[in-house]
């Protein structure tokens, strides 16, 4: 039987981390949260990560600078990421366009569609 | 008089006579004879002004008196009745004993130089005019960026700063813009156009179009240039109000999806905690829903705010009550944060009208953005936002000081702007435009203090009572 796996919620707004967090929770998955993207990238570095899902908007660090700085990191870059935001067509867009950013797995517009989230969750923690 | 001299005499290319002390003309040459008549016998002033009396001054009684050399400007009449504009010379003719004896008048034509001066004259008082009244701001600067010369519009908009700095005098600021179209202009001798906010002398903001043209010297090299500005301040608030539109949902849109997403979370944990019979899921998931519909409500508030001129829903209010409502919602924020949160009701009254919810959301806001403020302040350790309230028989005030990141005055000038955020992409644009639109509304406003690294207080001052006539200035970008 293979081990829980763990998914690491980074967002700025508690309800959000809390909704996420329930809802993993409740499907099997063990759950770490970070409120930015500095205490994200120190939780992801931490080592056992599996998965993470990302807010883009948020006060301290945003989810770019942490997606950027995942990419950059030997020890984090292979972690699947799901972008979960309220404007993820021009942010998939201007990820896209970046020369500096491969795309993440996954991107998510808000609010998310539950089933086609725990879908890609599975098939990414697989 | 002899041949020769009589022949100079009458090839005088003037009018030349010969007066005696009573202003008989004695002697003319023939230019006087053919322009003027038949002298013999004439006064002077009869001859050549065809007037019954003498002038006054008379050139030639002035030499008879002091015997000197005397010019005067005169306009004298010719036989054919037009009139001459000639200058006029007057020399003694003296005799044997150094006695005057008679004066010799030469009177040189310059009707035509007297009709060009006159065109020149006009000429430069049109351009004078039209600099004057042209309805735009014109000045011009040196390459120190010194106004030198403004137009009226300029000075009664703007003062009459000749000397200063234009960035000082346009935008209160220490250091010239950039870009800076002037000095573009002195690089390259281009025209240059460029759209700016200025800050005239009685603080109205005013959107203008700025046009800097070079004016080159005689050897070709720009000397100053002229910086014409026309004010598209309604063309700005009118196109504004337009695209704002499409921004505004842009935004809100992207705030309510967020929303969305927090009510869609606290319904699963209802649901789920009914499944599973938990209670603290059920009351952890009630608690999302509240919370978030209360955040949709603010929003949408906020957009009816914008959209319109909402009528605030009057209600008797204790100043009190509302500080420590507000300051209830924001501490747990603040603890977060870690930014020292703190209250000073100095008020023994504090009673006043307002609508609630309006005010409420007005000081919250103002309170978040005071956070924000202590939050990219990153050169000091200690923050603190407190929330003052204090009264006068008149009027409530409400002031939230920080001590974050401050602002400078450009900043500080359009804060209250609808769009402009110092805050990049963690900003809307839309709170400070509102809250200053709240509390106008209410018949109040918000006084702005702020220095760039010290900290900004924003103080929303209401009347107690409600006003009869209120107006909303239109604030926009």
């Amino acid at each position: 039987m293979s081990a829980t796996k763990k998914i690491l919620i980074v967002d700025d707004e508690a309800d959000q981390r809390e909704y996420l967090a329930t809802v993993l929770e409740d499907n099997g998955y063990a759950i770490v949260t970070a409120e930015d993207g500095v205490r994200g990238f120190e939780l992801a570095r931490a080592g056992g990560v599996d998965l993470i899902t990302l807010d883009i908007s948020m006060d301290n660090e945003s989810g770019i600078k942490m997606f950027r700085n995942l990419q950059g990191d030997e020890a984090t870059k292979s972690i699947p990421v799901i972008m979960i935001t309220g404007v993820s067509g021009e942010l998939k867009g201007f990820i896209e366009r970046s020369k500096r950013l491969t795309p993440p797995q996954a991107f998510f517009e808000k609010p998310v569609d539950r089933d086609t989230l725990l879908d890609t969750v599975k098939s990414l923690v697989s | 008089m002899d041949t020769i001299h009589e022949t100079y005499f009458n090839a005088m290319p003037c009018y030349v006579t010969v007066q005696d002390r009573d202003f008989h003309i004695i002697d003319a040459n023939e230019k006087f004879i053919k322009r003027f008549g038949d002298f013999r016998g004439r006064y002077c002033y009869q001859v050549y002004k065809q007037q019954p009396e003498k002038c006054d001054p008379c050139p030639v009684e002035r030499t008879f008196a002091d015997g000197r050399q005397h010019r005067s400007e005169e306009i004298v009449r010719t036989l054919d009745g037009r009139d001459v504009s000639v200058i006029v010379y007057t020399t003694p003719i003296r005799n044997g004993n150094g006695e005057i004896t008679s004066v010799m008048e030469m009177s040189t034509n310059i009707t035509e130089l007297k009709v060009l001066q006159n065109q020149l004259a006009d000429s430069r008082k049109k351009y004078h005019l039209l600099f004057e009244e042209v309805p735009c701001f014109i000045s011009m600067q040196d390459r120190d960026l010194r106004i030198v010369e403004a137009n009226r519009l300029h000075r009664e908009a703007f003062g009459t700063y000749y000397g200063c700095k234009c960035y000082e005098v346009y935008k209160h600021r220490d250091k010239a813009c950039h870009p800076c179209m002037v000095q573009q202009t002195f690089i390259d001798g281009e025209i240059h156009h460029h759209e700016e906010v200025v800050t005239d002398r009685h603080g109205r903001r005013i959107n203008v179009m700025v046009t800097t043209a070079p004016v080159l010297n005689g050897s070709g090299e720009v000397e100053t240039v002229i910086e014409m500005s026309a004010d598209i301040t309604q063309i700005r608030q009118l196109q504004s109000k337009l695209s704002s539109v499409g921004m505004i949902i842009s935004t809100i849109s992207h705030d309510l999806k967020g929303l969305l997403n927090g009510m869609d979370g606290g319904i699963y944990l209802v649901n789920t905690g009914m499944e599973k019979d938990n209670k603290d899921r059920i009351d952890r998931g009630w608690e999302m829903v509240l919370r978030n519909v209360d955040r949709i409500r603010g929003t949408v508030l906020d957009i009816l705010y914008y959209a319109k001129d909402r009528e605030p829903e009057w209600t008797a209010l204790n100043a009190k009550d509302v500080a420590e409502e507000v300051f209830g919602i924001i501490k747990p924020k603040a603890a977060k944060s870690k930014v020292r949160c703190e209250r000073q009701i100095d008020i023994t009254d504090g009673h006043f009208e307002a609508d609630a919810k309006a005010v409420r959301s007005l000081l919250i806001n103002l309170m978040d953005n005071a956070f924000d403020a202590c939050r990219v302040d990153t050169k000091k350790n200690d923050h603190a936002v407190v929330l003052n309230v204090s009264e006068t028989p008149e009027a409530v005030t409400f002031a939230v000081k920080d001590n974050g990141i401050g602002m400078n005055q450009e900043v500080r000038e359009k804060a209250f702007t609808l769009f402009f955020s110092s805050k990049g992409a963690g900003g809307t644009g839309l709170g400070l435009f509102i809250a200053n639109k709240i509390a106008q509304s209410h018949g109040g406003n918000i006084v702005v203090e702020s220095a760039p690294g010290e900290g900004t207080s924003l103080a929303v001052t209401m009347p107690k009572k409600r006003p009869e006539n209120i107006e909303v200035t239109e604030i926009e970008k």
